[in-house]
């Protein structure tokens, strides 16, 4: 009994840290000040509310809209890097593995920079080392003359493989959807692999991993659909691993003749209703539909930090806040930036 | 009559015992998560230490209890 935290995790410390942060993020009447904005009054206001050391740092080389890009990039590496290295136990083992995404974003940010011709400060610049790899590591990759090495070398730091089947494809066609498509599955697979259901905090992580893979694969069919894609076409990017989407399920949505006949298959979910409102909005808008999925999955974190503090959820739940801020915060400017008008930038937010 | 004082003097001792016990594994989490919280928000230091300190009435229970079964 007594030996039953003190080896799985600091879960009490990391769960009252992240909570908070997460009362410092931006709240709703925030975004609406910044709609309100010209460029460099946002810069100003991030600058004002948590963003300060990054906006100092970066303001000397860069400005305007890249200037608000990477100091809110840097800043959130930064947050989940403090919480990584403020954890224990196996509670830092399941942030490792589930901050593994950020490795697999550097990596496609990598590849992409090299395939369009960046260099290297320019991809530099847009990575977010808030993964296992430290900017050292990425560094490295980034030194690497070809694709195959970097591939390569990213295999050996994170100890996984990249089907070579989905590298023939890139050499053949060039293009890295199917390198990323693989990466993405790795992903999911790995963490489902790594967690075992041996304590009730890993227990809920996989859980919930389970749950976002369900979200993710939904959401996936369901733009395939809008665009007219079906059956194996839609079924060779659906995840496998999902807790209520099994494979049966997915070629039942996938083979569907449109979105509303694969909506009405999912009335036998058991998380439709909470979905049920995402759904009814998507009237073709996938705007509405990827937005709505993504405030069920916010749902979904917020609901489990509440009913299980001592678990990793809380500190996913601040870690899908925080993404949400950064994003909103990068759609606003940008939006703001291109001329768009207020309320288009409104839709594009999840708040 | 000594072999009942004995008895009584171990009851007082894992009456305050087990309390402590109970006390320190209740505050162990609550201080873990106060020191996270004021690491990020120094303000929250009082309404903290509130929370800290609440686990401390069950060793003082015990401590009665002890007390009772001693001297009453």
């Amino acid at each position: 009994m007594l030996g039953r935290k003190s080896g799985g995790g600091n879960y009490a410390y990391v769960s009252a840290k992240v909570k908070a942060k997460k009362t410092s993020l931006m709240g709703d009447d925030a975004y609406g000040k910044m709609l309100m904005m010209s460029l460099p009054e946002i810069s100003r206001f991030i600058g004002e509310s948590g963003y300060q050391k990054e906006m100092a740092e970066l303001a000397g080389r860069i400005e305007g809209i890249d200037l608000i890009e990477h100091a809110t990039y840097r800043n959130m590496a930064r947050a989940f890097s403090s919480i990584l290295h403020s954890s224990q136990g196996e509670l830092r083992d399941m942030m490792s593995a589930y901050l593994t995404k950020w490795d697999i974003w550097n990596l496609k940010v990598i590849l992409r920079g090299k395939t369009y011709g960046a260099d290297a400060e320019s991809i530099r610049e847009d990575l977010v080392p808030a993964g296992r790899l430290d900017s050292t590591m990425l560094d490295r990759l980034l030194s690497m003359e070809t694709d195959k090495e970097i591939i390569a070398e990213f295999g050996r730091m994170e100890h996984l493989e990249v089907p070579p089947e989905a590298i023939n494809a890139y050499k053949a066609d060039g293009c890295l959807r199917d390198i990323e498509d693989a990466l993405d599955k790795l992903y999911y697979k790995r963490l489902l692999m790594s967690t075992d259901r041996s304590s009730t905090p890993k227990r809920l992580f996989q859980e919930f991993i389970r749950r976002e893979i369900d979200t993710i694969n939904l959401e996936t069919i369901l733009i395939l659909k809008t665009e007219g894609i079906r059956g194996d076409d839609v079924m060779k990017y659906v995840i496998s691993g999902g807790r209520e989407i099994d494979k049966k399920l997915a070629t039942q949505l996938a083979n569907a003749d449109s979105v509303s006949a694969a909506v009405n298959d999912l009335a036998q979910l058991d998380f439709y209703e909470d979905i049920k409102e995402a759904l009814g909005a998507n009237t073709g808008s996938l705007k509405d539909l990827v937005a709505g999925m993504k405030r069920y999955h916010i749902g979904q974190a917020k609901k489990f930090s509440h009913l299980y503090p001592l678990s990793v959820i809380p500190v996913i739940d601040f870690m899908i806040h925080k993404n949400i801020e950064v994003d909103n915060i990068r759609i606003i400017a940008r939006g703001i930036e291109s001329g768009i008008d207020r309320d288009t930038i409104k839709g594009l937010l999840v708040i | 009559m000594e072999a009942d004082m004995g008895m009584l003097a171990i009851g007082a001792g894992l009456a305050v015992g087990l309390a402590g016990i109970g006390t320190g594994l209740g505050q162990k989490d609550a201080a873990a998560a106060a020191i996270g919280a004021i690491t990020e928000d120094k303000s929250m230091f009082g309404k903290a230490m509130i929370f800290v300190v609440l686990p401390e009435t069950i060793v003082i229970f015990g401590l009665v209890i002890a007390f009772m079964i001693i001297f009453v």
